[in-house]
């Protein structure tokens, strides 16, 4: 082999060797060559939401040159269909929106452990442990909720009820409320489930956790702790006997989750809203918006407890909305920064002071401001002593039991198309945890 | 001239012309296309078939043998799944939905078509007008004819509760897709409403083709419009009519979009059906695994395909005995 043929193999090999090293050299993003996120979060018809988020991406942009966000605002069932092909193939966003019911996601390797980009510490403990798996923390938790049961101050005491300072009225006091609403004409609880598996379930829901105690309703949540149990029958009995009054619009089961809070607010309006605490997100807008009316009466009561609750003080406290990385992202780096710009006292303010709820973000609630303070003050004040149960029924129930609870007591139990029994039977018979 | 170009032509013998290219050996056809022009032809439609159709078809075959719920290690079951189906309550409640649905809404389609189209035949006032009205349900997407149903079938200010409260019928007034036993009635309504255009415009169609002579003379023969409907018209359009029928079958069998908007399932999975199920079972229960749900799609695959060959067999003996 001649000397110049030698010359053309060192050649080509630098060339080679250029060009393997190239992939690695432009994975560091810079100004000149950034990186493109992709983002697909939830929230399209939630300004307040929508507002802060944007806001953050813009902040980060500018303060992290070498990083661009394609942020697109998708609905939450939009997400979840694509999100779940669209991880198979690779081809899922960099970031996306996800709720802890979806740790599945995590279970099969789609999502990257955040340990490594984001501050936990800056997490709420009850936040991160919500997006736990294997030790590993999978997802933000950017929004938290309570849930809460709104009312009209104004209709409820021209009712004659006048709800005690401490929001708390007992099994007989609410009865008698709701009798009072039905013979006004005026509906108790408004409600939609027709695109939403679960807020049909949230009064049942909460009377069951302060029956039962979080320990217990944590059994009964898993599939340990039959439906029959004679506690949880005489809360759904309980339920059905509302229903039966007419504490829900009959008009529930085709009833959006959106339409349900224009239902409760504006028209025809209704005395109460079981509903968590992102309310506030299509409430506090403009009334051309959706939004409630200005100088709305809202008040916030506490759930009513039935007689020999083993857990008055008890309370929902649940993660929802989050942003989760795609384990497969090529722009981990920038990725990563983004979610960890979510995490300070700042940002966790900022959120709730524009958007009204809580978050998994630790916060500083004393700086918070604005308008809406005492709006804030007041959901705050509700759960002042509250031992809080971490995590919805549908973060605790999979397949045939999760569709089950979204058809029976999601659904049928409050449009009193089941009796407590039949709907005690269908839950066990989907939901029993094999023996041990 | 013309006489022997004339036998000129039928001396030559008439050779049928060959779809299948000359082979190599045998006497070559130089205007037959060879396997590479055939084949660069053919190409863009066969990957597209392959790709889009027989692939996802053969996948799902073979996926509903697999235990998929790791996506890293799926796990061979062989017929697990399909054993497991038949003890499936919501699988098989939504196959009763699905049958129910496909069996006996297509009478309600194909009746009102007929009503339509002969309303149109004896030249009601507005015909050309009417015409129109009553296709465009056609024309619009199944989001749009379910907003508008949600919004007829709505409890407090639907149009349908409106006007039995006006007429005094207070009591009749309900939650037409919120109680188990008027869901499934009330979408089959809607899904008739939809598709009464299509069948009223090929009803009307096959009624201009009715044979004039015969219907003259049964007007000859004083015979009136229900005698003749009942004796001429409709037997005469039989073939047409079960056509329709065994169309309007095959699509209810495989209904999903109008069940998912309006009432996704519920309540209590009285309007499930066998696609909304799969969809569930593939999309919505959180987990990834798609073996259950591709071995409920084979199934539901062999039914459909079954049910229609029974449907096409049943008829044309029918129409034999009786022609």
């Amino acid at each position: 082999m001649s000397r110049s043929s030698f010359g053309w193999l060192r050649a080509g090999a630098a060339a080679l060797g250029l060009f393997a090293a190239m992939p690695a050299a432009m994975a560091q993003p810079t100004a000149a060559n950034p990186q493109t996120v992709t983002m697909w979060s939830h929230w399209p018809d939630e300004a307040s939401k929508r507002n802060y988020v944007e806001a953050r991406v813009r902040a980060f942009e500018a303060a992290n040159p070498q990083c661009r966000i394609r942020l697109s605002f998708i609905q939450k069932a939009d997400i979840y269909t694509s999100a779940r092909a669209a991880v198979r193939t690779g081809q899922a966003p960099d970031i996306f929106w996800l709720e802890p019911d979806e740790i599945a996601f995590a279970r099969n390797g789609f999502l990257e452990p955040l340990d490594r980009y984001v501050d936990l510490n800056g997490l709420e403990d009850w936040a991160r442990t919500s997006w736990s798996h294997n030790g590993r923390v999978y997802g933000l938790p950017l929004e938290a909720y309570t849930v809460e049961l709104y009312y009209n101050r104004d209709r409820v005491r021209a009712l004659g009820v006048e709800v005690p300072a401490s929001g708390q009225l007992n099994q007989a006091q609410f009865t008698d409320l709701v009798r009072r609403g039905v013979a006004a004409g005026i509906t108790p609880l408004a409600q939609g489930v027709a695109d939403r598996p679960f807020p049909g379930a949230y009064f049942l829901e909460e009377v069951l956790l302060r029956r039962l105690g979080p320990d217990d309703y944590r059994k009964l949540l898993t599939g340990h702790l039959p439906f029959r149990d004679p506690r949880v029958m005489a809360a759904m009995t309980w339920v059905r006997e509302l229903v039966d009054i007419g504490a829900y619009p009959r008009s529930m089961a085709t009833l959006k989750l959106g339409e349900s809070h224009y239902y409760f607010h504006t028209n025809p309006g209704a005395l109460m809203f079981p509903i968590a605490s992102w309310y506030t997100g299509r409430a506090f807008v403009p009334p051309e918006s959706g939004g409630q009316p200005p100088g709305f009466p809202l008040g916030l009561m506490q759930y009513p407890v039935m007689d020999n609750s083993d857990c008055p003080e008890c309370k929902t406290l649940a993660v929802g909305g989050s942003y989760v990385m795609y384990s497969r992202s090529r722009n981990k780096e920038c990725a990563g920064a983004l979610l960890n710009s979510f995490v300070n006292i700042e940002s966790g303010n900022q959120w709730m002071e524009s958007v009204l709820l809580q978050t998994g973000i630790r916060t500083d609630p004393s700086r918070i401001s604005g308008i809406n303070a005492p709006y804030f003050r007041e959901l705050q004040q509700r759960s002042e002593g509250a031992r809080f149960f971490i995590g919805t029924p549908l973060q605790y129930m999979t397949g045939r039991c999760a569709d089950t609870f979204q058809q029976v007591l999601n659904r049928a139990l409050p449009g009193g198309q089941i009796s407590p029994q039949d709907a005690a039977a269908q839950m066990d018979a989907a939901c029993a945890a094999a023996p041990q | 001239m013309p006489a022997q170009a004339e036998t000129a032509r039928i001396a030559v013998p008439a050779t049928p012309r060959r779809w299948w290219p000359a082979s190599r050996q045998g006497g070559r056809d130089p205007g037959a296309p060879s396997w590479l022009t055939l084949m660069v032809f053919l190409a863009p439609a066969l990957v597209l078939y392959a790709g889009l159709t027989a692939y996802p078809v053969v996948r799902t075959f073979a996926d509903s043998l697999y235990d998929l719920e790791n996506m890293d290690a799926p796990r061979f079951i062989g017929l697990a799944h399909f054993l497991q189906i038949w003890s499936d309550e919501t699988f098989l409640r939504a196959i009763r939905n699905t049958l129910v649905w496909s069996f006996i809404a297509p009478f309600l389609d194909v009746a009102t078509g007929l009503l339509l189209a002969l309303c149109l035949y004896a030249g009601v006032p507005f015909a050309r007008f009417l015409r129109i009205a009553w296709f465009t349900p056609v024309l619009l997407s199944y989001v749009v004819v379910s907003i508008l149903w949600l919004w007829i079938y709505n409890y407090d200010w639907g149009a349908l509760n409106l006007a039995l409260r006006a007429m005094g019928l207070d009591g009749w007034a309900r939650a037409w897709l919120g109680e188990s036993n008027t869901a499934l009635a009330a979408l089959m309504v809607t899904h008739a409403w939809k598709w009464a255009g299509f069948n009223m415009v090929v009803c009307l169609a096959a009624l201009h083709a009715l044979p004039s002579e015969v219907l003259e003379a049964a007007e000859l023969d004083h015979c009136g419009w229900v005698a003749k409907l009942r004796h001429i018209i409709i037997p005469l359009m039989r073939p047409t009519l079960l056509n329709l029928y065994i169309l309007a079958f095959i699509g209810k069998m495989k209904v999903f979009d109008l069940v998912w908007i309006m009432t996704q399932g519920g309540p209590m999975w009285s309007t499930e059906t066998v696609s909304t199920y799969v969809y569930k079972r593939a999309f919505a229960w959180n987990t990834f695994d798609l073996g259950y749900p591709s071995a409920i799609a084979v199934v539901w695959f062999v039914i459909v395909l079954a049910a229609a060959a029974l449907l096409h067999l049943a008829f044309r003996q029918r129409e034999k005995l009786e022609y």
